[in-house]
């Protein structure tokens, strides 16, 4: 940012620097105390056994929880598949949603407002109160066990599309119309319009997909039989025994499993600011 | 501005490739899972495979237990046609989950699988459990005692094999007492000198004992001794027992050791049945646990002294402790009934040696149980003969009374009478008559299998 | 409410012009239809189909092993008699209100917080972030241990305050809050980012101009941002209402940490629902209360479009 730029920057709005590092300070301690819970866990992943509960500081520091998860259990399977479906459902969903938010917010075809409300409807429904009649249906098209049921069903879900569908609606149309006279087709328009411009919102539902479907836990549960197929939350839970705990190795996992989640966020979320510099708008 | 904006979109398909990169990516994986996508071609032998849905194996978390699974269905397999396959599903999912609920509603509910008292109902009385007196032959049925026995049968027929009886007892802290100048001789015996015991041991940082919390059939399953220990009970011949003293006295109890401070509300780890959180890491001195914790703070808590007496009686009661444990059942919808019946008797309840034995193996040395079978004592008279296992059976095994089973919105009319009692403050006498009349009030309509 | 394209094309006048504009309107509404078909179908499959199914349940009595008896509208008049239902509806209803306004100021303060360009801004947004990278069985461990009776962290900050004795977990009183704290610190993250993405549209001439002409803060605030973060807003009430009431999150919350305990105190309709058909094998009346959530959140959303003029928020 130039001299001139980060002048403006702060005097946007009114705020002095010294106000400036104020706000700067509450933020960061406010974070802070946000991840002390999670720092706890990473610690925690290094006690044994019975230190885990007690809060006082470790007897002593040990890599046997890391090693057990990896060597013991299948965990870099489980890994791949929970990478393999969530990367799938994410993509589908972010193309799927974005055109059909798109056709909501700004295209005109005949039963466009029902369809929104009938779509809008099923948001309102959440899993465990339709989790016997989904298991049906996708029992019935044969996608039990596989890869399928737990990739297509998570595809489908209003959030996305509600949201794109917002954000549309506020995205000035001058850009459209002007490519429309100049007879661009719909699908031109979406790609090389609608599609540069809505990266912002593209890149955090991006995260978030990815994100839900990281942590699914129930309906992964409930498809899937075979161990092959098992995510990693699944084989989290399962580390708890029927009366012996290992706690440790529950927190060693999820440990295990939070830090690829962080990184991926640390990629997505400076593209955030990048395409701001490089948006079509300013 | 039109070319600005076409500019732009050409800009954004040049610079950040990385969606690119990740639709591509996307599409790949796609395209690789594709074949995956399809119906998948379950390898199904001519012959069906008997599912067999538990919480051990393969891969449950504690090996020695998983193993002897794997063995038992090894072995099946050797030498019968119908083969035997196990699925796990984790604990927690298993019990309180709706794994089994959402499978067996959608008619794929597992051939073989594991059943506990408090939800034996639900299936019995909904006729989903196969009959399995008639591979069980007269001796090994006799070698199964009355009270184990007795809450898996309907109208004198057999629908569970217990592979376990697993009793509730006191797990005390030796540290604790010796810090606190305290020997065997200060063991309590009644409830008073329980809950006196209790605030001597309460310190800034721990609990001086130490009772289940979280609504739930454990939580149940653990208050019930101390429900009939001044004998009381649920129901009587089709009405409600609930209203009495013993149950007043009861709810007072778990009430008391909250309200004086030597019991927490809220419990470290899984819950009370979870004793090396609780009882190993200091949170508490003493803890109402069952006979699985002595397997459990071996292996996760090995350098951790304890010692074990049986549950405090009233004043005016007699000892009596709740024994849990679960069952081999087969689904009387399987896909092959039958040759599941016969596997669950195979396994569990007949009188050959390696029948025997095996259970004798599953108690001593995957678990620390007592056996569901009087022959075992002598098959694995070695380990009944020493150590916490001995205490196990010559103090608290005797006074065992099997886990109670009750249909659903009966458990969780008592559930409420607890909860209520032990933490939300409510007078004993009141909910206990409450909880009573609303037991009556079911009992008017219910017409399954009787209550035991 | 456009203006024309500077550099205009030239339209052709007469009746190619009409051809060319009707053959537009036709193209218009093939897109539309295609573009939004895909979702449409998977939408009604995977849960138009399963929704209209539980519906048809509610008027049966389900035994979950494939036993359906049709019983009318008995499942619905012995709702109206059901304490704990109605108990679970009331705990919902203040859960609502407790989470929704919480969830909307955090994450828009949080937005306002982080929304600047800088390696600080980038690490705090991060951070805030964070609690949504967990499993929820994690998160349950950690708060429990934090938040656990005498020596959990919180009880131990307390005692130097002067507080002692407070379980936050344990007490039917204090349960709702605690849980209501935890769902805040998990999700705010969430909300963050969404009003980021709506703070980040708004075009910084707008706020130039303002400090430009002397406007403060707090103005700013008032004159600029919020009205052109109304479709954002409106989305936020929405989802965080619609989470709060039917979400799985705070199904997950209460079955992990709670199991709608102590005392019933966090026994919200959703778990009360998931416990009927679950544990006590009702599925036909899980159904038919599950039912009447969702016309209650129909009737709630309908309401919210209707004041908001179909969440449209035009700009002039």
């Amino acid at each position: 940012m130039s001299r001139a730029d980060s002048a403006a920057h702060r005097g946007r709005a009114g705020i002095t620097p010294a106000s400036a590092q104020l706000w700067s300070l509450l933020g960061l301690g406010l974070a802070l105390a946000t991840v002390a819970p999670i720092a706890w866990m990473f610690v925690t992943t290094f006690k044994s056994g019975a230190d885990v509960f007690s809060l006082g500081a470790p007897h002593h520091l040990t890599l046997s929880n890391l090693v057990y998860v990896f060597t013991q259990v299948d965990f870099l399977r489980f890994l791949f598949n929970t990478f393999i479906v969530s990367s799938a459902v994410t993509v589908v969903a972010i193309v799927l949603h974005s055109m059909a938010g798109y056709a909501l917010a700004r295209l005109r075809f005949p039963g466009r407002e029902i369809i929104f409300l009938a779509m809008f409807s099923t948001f309102l429904v959440s899993l465990p109160v339709i989790i016997v009649p989904l298991f049906l249906v996708v029992k019935t098209l044969g996608l039990l066990d596989s890869y399928g049921g737990l990739i297509i069903p998570s595809v489908f879900n209003a959030f996305g599309i509600f949201l794109l569908r917002q954000f549309y609606l506020g995205v000035p149309r001058e850009l459209e119309e002007a490519a429309i006279m100049d007879g661009a087709g719909y699908w031109q328009i979406y790609r090389s319009i609608i599609l540069p411009l809505s990266r912002p919102i593209l890149s955090s539902l991006a995260i978030l997909f990815f994100l839900a479907n990281w942590n699914a836990f129930l309906w992964p549960l409930t498809v899937t039989n075979s161990k092959s197929l098992w995510v990693v939350q699944v084989a989290i839970v399962s580390f708890q025994g029927q009366y012996s705990g290992s706690w440790n190795y529950v927190i060693a996992a999820s440990s295990v499993v939070t830090v690829p989640t962080i990184l991926l966020f640390l990629l997505f979320q400076r593209n955030i600011i990048e395409s701001i510099k490089t948006s079509g708008l300013k | 501005m039109v070319q600005d904006s076409f500019a732009a979109g050409r800009r954004g398909t040049a610079l950040p490739t990385r969606r690119q990169i990740l639709t591509s990516a996307g599409l790949g994986t796609l395209a690789l899972a594709t074949p995956a996508l399809a119906t998948p071609a379950l390898a199904r032998a001519d012959r069906p495979t008997l599912s067999f849905w538990q919480f051990y194996a393969p891969g449950g978390p504690v090996a020695a237990q998983a193993q002897w699974f794997e063995d038992v269905v090894a072995k099946w397999n050797a030498s019968n046609d119908v083969k035997v396959t196990l699925e796990y599903v984790p604990n927690d999912q298993y019990m309180n989950g709706s794994k089994l609920q959402t499978a067996f509603a959608s008619g794929s509910g597992p051939d073989l699988f594991l059943i506990s008292p408090g939800d034996f109902l639900r299936y019995g009385n909904a006729r989903m459990l196969l009959d399995l007196t008639p591979y069980i032959d007269a001796a090994a049925q006799r070698d199964f005692p009355e009270q184990v026995m007795a809450t898996r049968k309907i109208a004198g027929r057999i629908y569970g094999i217990p592979m376990e009886v697993e009793p509730m007892a006191m797990y005390y802290s030796l540290a604790a007492f010796e810090k606190a100048g305290l020997g065997e001789a200060d063991i309590p015996k009644d409830w008073d000198a329980l809950l006196a015991l209790g605030k001597k041991l309460t310190t800034h940082n721990r609990f001086g004992l130490l009772f289940e919390t979280t609504p739930g059939y454990y939580q149940n399953f653990t208050w019930y001794p101390f429900l009939w220990q001044g004998g009381g009970g649920i129901q009587k011949d089709g009405k409600s027992s609930f209203n009495g003293a013993a149950a007043v006295q009861a709810l007072q109890l778990w009430q008391e050791s909250v309200a004086s401070g030597a019991a927490p509300r809220k419990l470290l780890g899984g819950g009370a049945w979870d004793i090396v959180p609780n009882l190993a890491s200091g949170y508490c001195a003493m803890q109402n646990c069952g006979i699985w914790g002595i397997s459990a703070l071996r292996s996760n808590a090995p350098s951790f002294r304890y010692g074990v007496f049986p549950l405090p009686v009233p004043k005016g009661g007699r000892p009596v402790t709740v024994g849990g444990g679960w069952a081999f059942v087969a689904n009387a919808r399987g896909r092959d009934p039958e040759t599941a019946g016969r596997f669950c008797a195979w396994a569990l309840a007949s009188t050959k040696p390696d029948s025997v034995q095996r259970v004798a193996d599953w108690c001593t040395r995957a678990k620390s149980d007592m056996p569901p079978r009087t022959s075992v004592f002598a098959a694995a008279s070695a380990a009944y003969g020493s150590g916490l296992l001995k205490l196990f059976k010559d103090e608290i095994y005797p006074t065992v009374r099997g886990e109670p089973r009750v249909p659903p919105q009966v458990y969780k009319i008592i559930s409420d009478a607890i909860q209520e009692c032990q933490l939300g403050g409510r007078s004993p006498e009141q909910q206990a008559a409450s909880a009573s009349q609303q037991i009556d009030d079911y009992l008017a309509t219910y017409s399954g299998a009787p209550i035991i | 409410m456009t203006r024309s394209a500077e550099g205009s094309t030239e339209v052709a006048a007469g009746p190619p012009r009409r051809r060319r504009v009707t053959s537009q309107r036709r193209r218009e509404q093939i897109a539309g239809a295609l573009f939004v078909l895909p979702d449409l179908l998977g939408l009604l499959v995977f849960a138009g189909l399963p929704m209209m199914l539980a519906v048809v349940l509610g008027f049966f009595a389900v035994d979950g092993f494939g036993g359906y008896r049709f019983v009318g509208l008995a499942n619905y008049r012995r709702m109206l008699h059901d304490a704990l239902f109605l108990q679970s509806l009331r705990v919902t209803l203040l859960y609502v209100v407790l989470l929704v306004p919480s969830l909307y100021l955090s994450g828009f303060a949080l937005a306002l917080l982080v929304q600047r360009r800088s390696v600080l801004s980038g690490l705090l947004r991060t951070l805030f972030f964070l609690p949504q990278m967990i499993s929820l069985v994690v998160v349950a461990i950690i708060w429990q241990v934090l938040l656990v009776d005498k020596i959990g962290l919180v009880s131990r900050l307390s005692a130097l305050l002067g507080v002692h004795n407070l379980s936050w977990l344990g007490d039917p009183r204090l349960a709702l809050y605690a849980v209501v704290f935890i769902s805040v610190w998990f999700l705010m993250g969430f909300y963050m980012l969404i009003f980021l993405g709506g703070l980040q549209d708004i075009p910084r001439e707008y706020y130039d101009a303002a400090r430009m002409d002397g406007a403060s803060a707090w103005a700013s605030l008032r004159y600029i941002t919020l009205p052109l973060l109304k479709p954002t807003s409106f989305f936020v009430l929405l989802v965080s209402t619609v989470a709060a009431v039917a979400g799985g999150q705070a199904f997950d919350l209460i079955y992990v940490m709670t199991k709608g305990g102590p005392a019933n105190a966090t026994a919200l309709a959703i778990y009360y629902i998931y416990q009927q058909a679950f544990q006590y094998n009702e599925f036909g009346y899980g159904c038919a209360m599950a039912t009447v959530l969702v016309v209650i959140l129909m009737a709630l959303t309908l309401l919210l479009f209707a004041f908001t003029r179909g969440g449209r928020f035009e700009q002039g």
